[in-house]
């Protein structure tokens, strides 16, 4: 099995790649416009990937990679809106370590799990397991939509590196609680 | 199943009901409602324009009163027809109160099959109110046990579902006892809790009650409504219950709300919309209703909160008798504080509960009179409104701009009493980790600031950490909102510790975790969260003015704190806040840091004498740290601005100490003086400005003119630009020598 791995590609400055993983590429195509749609300082590229076919992701990422390799070049965050059936099984083709600090899941229809604890209590655990922030929001509304959008754009431009002295790394680390340090 | 063949008359099972109860004195005295009279009332024009409708309601209802023997359903068109009217009716318009009698009547008489009654039951949604008397009449028929063990069930649903539509409740509360028998009942039980839960009051609790509960749950087992009960007794009487209980709980009850609670708000909502003048129900003491939400007919407080009979008598005299002691006087027509004043020995609360939170009036009232069972009325309305109706929980935006006109609501009312809300706490600490940040922002960052006190691990996991995630995410703007909201949680917090401070003797203040230390740690917790989050903020946005402003402007709170609000603790800027302030290319945060540091300066020094003085033997020393983290930045401060010596006297581990070597590498010209008053990037101007008004002639901005008698000038010149933290800063913290002296200055060290 293909698995992407660091430093297969260099950074490129001023520009960003963002991966939507989802199943519902209605919302993914959504979100994306509005993230383009966004007034920003940097050249960006979302591609959706569909976690329905998640053993895909590597080897069609690898296959797509020499070509934005020109033109963009920087992974700088990997999105998951899914299931969490499907969210699991697309993270295990991806290098754990290479996306450290990059990754960040989105969950929507917070409103049809609330009364669900053990539910609730997955979806902590995989932000646990993977370091990694977990975003809430209810993708069908336009302002939240908006503001989602907003949010995204900003981890991505520091998972980016385009904001000096923090890292994805040490962004990660600030997303998880403050009294650990 | 009983299907037997009922004579009775209504008034019949009241005389049963009679001989079990030994309270129902109370009941009778309590006046019956005359029921003509409250037709007339409650009928609205909208209901009159529709005669047909109207005529096939009344002929129902005359059906249902008539009707006798058990009647098939299948086989009585009759039957069919007014069923199927009162059902369309109900769900369209919703019933008048006269209906109510009726329809119960039949409903738990048992004359009928058992799927008439339950669609007859869940036809039973109000218009309006619901009279007392009909409900007292349908309990009464649950004693006699015509009707089957479903059909108690559902009614009790139904009670607890409408309760607040009632007009009226002391006979109710009478008949508390009764209710309170149905909990050996193993199905009804949640049930009961839940309506008992409701009408429980101070001196409903009594000792063979407490034991009969803890009685059923030996036999039960911890069930959350016998708690929510148990509990309930405790907050009244606790020392007639010891046992303890589970602290806060996640929801007593289940929802019982049933088919209702949709069909009442959509008549609610299209009542509004269609008859101005069904308004006249609701005695309104808020402004009159201009725009028509759900949020604010629940505010609103019903003419019928209070017995009737004074309301009409009151009405005919027009005037307001002062010496009725027994008898209360009608919150709606509380119009003025005079008349607060006047009837303030016998006002009752509306039975709406939320009404109060748009009558200041009645908030006053609440804030005077102290009475715990007032705000648990209170906190249970809110805390069910506040988990049914929060929109991005249910994920409906339809109803947000209500959402947010009742949390704005809500706030306001925390901002009159100056107290935050439990049930808002635990909406915020359940919905805030789920939060998306954008939906009714600054209702819920506003209401932040009124999280009461609590301990470090709940805050940490249920404010702090969501609030951080978000914090990061967004944008600049929003990370200015969070800290404001902080800032004013802070003051919150501090202006509960002076008001309690000087009513120490009281001894409920400092409980559990709100002791002096508590509060200290809490504070000290809250002020390290937001030099973390502000450090990094700082950082991630790169140091603007506008961030700036907000951080500095909460550490305007933190640097007095002991002489403002007497806590003993003061806390240090981290260096991530410090030194963007001290370097900032904005005259406005360096102004503002200056001041700071003078204020810290003046608590400290005062801190010091307090301890050298030794008054009073002091429970809590700020620690050495404290000074020396002062002194640091002193140091750095007065070595950046004044004495030009940043580079080499600058002790702070994060500080600007650099070798001259490095220095000297930089090829930056007199860089010893290049953040004084003249030459830091936020001074620079004024120096210009300066100079241009001493030496018009010169324009090759010489800076080094600026020296000696110069020197003071220049100082009175910032002085007079409004630079009122650098005037006390330098006055207090820089120890002039001699007035023509500017190089033999030195700093005053605490």
């Amino acid at each position: 099995m293909a698995v992407l791995r660091p430093f297969d590609k260099l950074p490129a400055l001023n520009s960003a790649v963002l991966l939507l993983v989802g199943s519902d590429e209605g919302l993914q195509q959504k979100l994306a416009e509005a993230m383009l749609r966004e007034k920003k300082n940097f050249k960006i590229n979302i591609w959706l990937m569909r976690a329905g076919q998640c053993y895909l992701i590597t080897s069609q990422l690898l296959r797509l990679w020499p070509q934005f390799t020109n033109t963009a070049g920087q992974l700088g965050c990997l999105c998951f809106s899914d299931s969490l059936k499907n969210v699991e099984a697309s993270l295990a083709h991806v290098d754990a370590s290479f996306f450290l600090g990059k990754v960040c899941f989105l969950v929507t229809g917070v409103g049809r799990v609330n009364y669900c604890s053990v539910e609730m209590n997955a979806i902590w655990k995989l932000g646990e397991v993977y370091c990694s922030p977990v975003l809430f929001c209810e993708l069908e509304l336009e302002g939240i939509r908006v503001a989602t959008a907003q949010r995204l754009l900003r981890m991505l431009q520091i998972c980016a590196g385009h904001v000096p002295g923090v890292s994805a790394l040490s962004f990660g680390s600030l997303m998880r609680n403050f009294a650990d340090d | 199943m009983q299907r037997r063949q009922s004579s009775k008359t209504p008034k019949q099972p009241l005389q049963v009901h009679h001989k079990n109860q030994t309270d129902l004195s109370a009941w009778r005295k309590g006046g019956r409602i005359d029921l003509e009279n409250s037709v007339q009332n409650d009928q609205s024009p909208n209901d009159q324009k529709n005669d047909s409708k109207q005529d096939s309601l009344e002929q129902a209802l005359s059906y249902f009163e008539k009707v006798q023997d058990r009647v098939s359903l299948k086989k009585n068109d009759v039957l069919q027809k007014h069923l199927n009217t009162v059902e369309s009716i109900a769900l369209q318009r919703g019933l008048p109160p006269e209906g109510f009698d009726v329809l119960l009547n039949v409903a738990l008489s048992g004359k009928l099959a058992d799927t008439v009654n339950t669609r007859l039951l869940k036809s039973l949604v109000p218009a309006s109110v619901i009279p007392e008397n009909s409900v007292i009449s349908s309990v009464s028929w649950l004693c006699v046990s015509k009707c089957s063990s479903n059909i108690q069930l559902l009614f009790l649903r139904w009670l607890i579902t409408v309760f607040d539509f009632i007009d009226h409740k002391e006979q109710l509360h009478a008949l508390y006892g009764f209710f309170f028998s149905f909990l050996q009942d193993e199905k009804m039980c949640p049930y009961v809790c839940h309506l008992l839960y409701l009408l429980t009051r101070k001196e409903s609790v009594k000792p063979f009650r407490i034991r009969r509960l803890l009685d059923l749950q030996a036999k039960m087992g911890m069930q959350s409504h016998l708690q929510a009960l148990l509990s309930l007794y405790k907050l009244f009487c606790p020392e007639l219950v010891t046992i303890t209980l589970p602290g806060k709980m996640k929801t007593y009850f289940k929802n019982s709300e049933g088919p209702w609670k949709a069909a009442i708000n959509t008549v609610r909502r299209r009542n509004q919309e269609n008859s101005p003048v069904s308004r006249l129900l609701f005695l309104g003491t808020a402004q009159p209703q201009s725009r028509k939400r759900k949020w604010n007919t629940q505010l609103i407080i019903p003419a019928s909160s209070t017995n009737q009979n004074n309301l009409e008598e009151d009405r005919e005299k027009n005037h307001v008798d002062l010496y009725s002691m027994n008898e209360s006087f009608p919150v709606e027509q509380l119009q003025t504080f005079s008349q607060l004043l006047q009837n303030i020995h016998h006002l009752e609360f509306p039975s709406q509960m939320g009404s109060v939170l748009t009558n200041p009036l009645l908030l006053h009232y609440m804030n005077c009179i102290k009475d715990e069972s007032i705000y648990l009325r209170l906190y249970y309305w809110m805390g069910q409104t506040l988990q049914e109706e929060c929109t991005w929980c249910v994920a409906d935006s339809q109803y947000e701009e209500e959402f947010k006109d009742f949390l704005e609501t809500v706030y306001k009312t925390e901002c009159f009493l100056q107290e935050g809300f439990s049930s808002c706490e635990e909406f915020l600490y359940r919905s805030l980790p789920l939060w998306d940040g954008f939906c009714c922002r600054s209702q819920i960052l506003r209401l932040v600031s009124w999280i009461p006190l609590s301990s470090f691990s709940e805050m940490k996991s249920h404010l702090y950490d969501p609030l951080a995630q978000l914090f990061f995410t967004s944008s600049l703007y929003f990370k200015c909102s969070v800290l404001e909201s902080l800032k004013e949680l802070l003051q919150n917090w501090l202006n509960w510790h002076v008001i309690h401070l000087d009513s120490e003797s009281d001894s409920q203040v400092y409980s559990s975790n709100t002791t002096l230390s508590g509060l200290v740690n809490v504070v000290a917790e809250l002020i390290h969260f937001v030099g973390w989050i502000s450090t990094a903020a700082l950082r991630l946005e790169n140091n603007p003015t506008f961030l700036l402003y907000f951080i500095l402007d909460f550490y305007e709170t933190v640097c007095d704190m002991y002489l403002r609000y007497n806590l003993p603790l003061l806390i240090m800027p981290p260096a991530g806040v410090f030194y963007p302030a001290l370097l900032s290319m904005d005259s406005v945060s360096l102004n503002q840091l200056c001041y700071i540091m003078y204020r810290y300066r003046t608590n400290l020094v005062a801190a010091k004498q307090n301890e050298l003085s030794k008054k009073k033997i002091l429970q809590f020393k700020f620690s050495s740290q404290t000074y020396q983290e002062y002194n640091q930045y002193i140091i750095a401060m007065v070595g950046c601005l004044w004495t030009s010596s940043a580079f080499q006297k600058d002790i702070h581990p994060q500080g600007l100490r650099m070798d001259d070597e490095l220095l000297k590498k930089t090829t930056v010209q007199e860089f010893k003086t290049s953040f004084n008053i003249v030459y830091h990037p936020a001074m620079m101007g004024y120096a210009v400005l300066f100079l241009q008004q001493a030496w018009p002639d010169d324009t090759t901005f010489n800076f080094s003119l600026i020296k000696g008698k110069k020197w003071n000038w220049y100082l009175e010149y910032l002085y007079a630009q409004g630079l009122k933290g650098l005037k006390v800063f330098i006055e207090s913290s820089i120890n002039r020598v001699s007035q023509a002296s500017h190089s033999k200055a030195g700093n005053v060290q605490v």
